[in-house]
């Protein structure tokens, strides 16, 4: 069992540490847009009333529709209506992204909101802008306390990640998949897939709370132990 | 693309295959009971020895809680399906496969099994270590204490995070498809592949799931609002 390991998993090393590179690179696109997509919804649904049912709209679907139905309906349905994306890579990154996005917002909204109002005011009273205020004193504070949220849902996206190599998206589980295809053994490859996954999310899961804790202790807010 | 667009939804597509769909869809709320039956049964029972006295059982609950937390749901359901039967196969000399049903619910309800444990023993924390006391003053055994001071309040506070795993576990029933269970994604893409439109189906498809979802976390929310108010402090 243990030669077979070593022919199935460190034999095929180079195409799993591939795997690897793609999906860390899905990842964080995905993450890094997400943030993007999910403070603007938030921003449109507390701040422009005009907006505001196409912004609760936008979060209620993103949140409420499971992953893997986004990613197929990304990939298949978005290419005929709005002639994006291009590529396999396009859509698992907009489908990851839409998904978190929604979550993400929810978050910074109760983030923003749980801040006393007396903060935005105070800002206001000493003459900054509204813009001024949201970017020098309500973001900074906000962020802080979602800290252990946000880094949460980044691990919510690697973890929805591996559904991607559906669409052929050649991520660690794709080729895990294709070696178990290759070889019709799947106990050594899977095994160790499932073993790197875990460390990986164990490792981000357990630097944020500890970083959590730092912020905790360091300014007095965020993260509860 | 606006040609497209109102190509995209297609209720009469729907109405025609409505059979084979709700079929798919039941197959997932059954998936979903009976996960969810699972996962609350262990969540329960690892959330408790989380607390335990022993240290050993203690090690065993933590294990238990990170690894099914941090283990993607796809790849422990496919992880499941296809290694643990030759395992077992090997350890048993006959011949065991799962039917991909049992591996879904097995799967999901382990998974979320991690996470429900962490509430219940969030749920239990959180009631005031003095209703302990004082049901200990006034001599209270501690069955009692647990059945009528600390289960009533856990639960009222379990609630709203349990309701959201639950949520999860019913959006996670959606890729039991790759495992060939036919669920209603599973129908989808068979009916997507024989009309050749894969267009509406899919934007059926999750219109269907944020439908479901909505309207049911929407009545829970409602049904639940009272009964976790009462004797609320």
């Amino acid at each position: 069992m243990l030669g077979n390991a070593e022919r199935l998993v460190w034999g095929n090393r180079e195409l799993i540490l591939e795997g690897l590179s793609v999906t860390a690179q899905v990842c964080v696109v995905a993450f890094l847009l997400a943030l993007g997509l999910g403070l603007t919804a938030c921003l449109v649904r507390l701040y422009v009333p005009l907006l505001r049912p196409v912004a609760i709209g936008y979060i209620e679907f993103c949140r409420a529709t499971p992953i893997f139905v986004q990613l197929l309906w990304v990939n298949y349905a978005w290419p005929e209506v709005f002639g994006f994306p291009y590529t396999v890579m396009q859509a698992g990154i907009v489908a990851l992204a839409l998904q978190s996005s929604g979550y993400l917002a929810e978050t910074f909204r109760s983030g923003i909101e749980g801040l006393a109002p007396g903060q935005r005011e105070a800002a206001l009273a000493v003459g900054l802008t509204e813009s001024q205020a949201m970017r020098r004193i309500i973001l900074p504070q906000a962020l802080l306390t979602m800290a252990p949220s946000i880094v949460n849902q980044l691990v919510v996206v690697i973890k929805s990640s591996t559904l991607v190599s559906v669409i052929a998206i050649p991520d660690l589980m794709y080729q895990a998949m294709r070696i178990v295809h290759q070889w019709f053994e799947p106990i050594e490859v899977l095994t160790s897939v499932a073993l790197i996954y875990i460390a990986l999310i164990f490792a981000i899961s357990a630097t944020a709370r500890r970083f959590a804790e730092h912020l905790r202790r360091r300014y007095g807010l965020g993260g509860e132990t | 693309m606006f040609e497209a667009l109102s190509q995209s939804l297609d209720p009469a597509l729907f109405w025609e295959y409505r059979q084979t769909l709700a079929e798919g869809l039941l197959r997932n709320i059954a998936v979903f009971l009976l996960g969810a039956a699972l996962a609350s049964a262990i969540a329960l029972g690892v959330g408790l020895a989380r607390m335990s006295r022993f240290r050993a059982l203690r090690a065993v609950a933590v294990g238990h809680t990170e690894v099914f937390r941090n283990v993607p749901e796809y790849v422990l359901l496919v992880w499941l399906h296809y290694v643990v039967p030759i395992l077992l196969t090997k350890a048993a000399g006959a011949r065991i496969t799962f039917d991909p049903f049992f591996s879904a619910v097995l799967a999901l309800g382990l998974a979320y099994s991690g996470f429900l444990a962490e509430t219940v023993r969030a749920g239990i924390l959180s009631v005031p270590t003095g209703h302990v006391e004082a049901g200990r003053a006034l001599g209270m055994p501690g069955g009692v204490i647990a059945r009528r001071i600390v289960a009533p309040q856990a639960a009222r506070r379990m609630l709203p995070e349990a309701l959201n795993q639950y949520v999860s576990l019913f959006k996670a029933t959606s890729f039991i498809s790759l495992i060939a269970v036919e669920d209603v994604m599973y129908r989808v893409a068979m009916v997507a592949s024989y009309e050749m439109r894969p267009l509406p189906l899919y934007t059926g498809a999750a219109l269907i799931y944020c439908v479901v979802i909505i309207t049911a976390t929407t009545t829970i929310r409602l049904l639940t609002d009272r009964w976790r108010r009462r004797g609320w402090v």
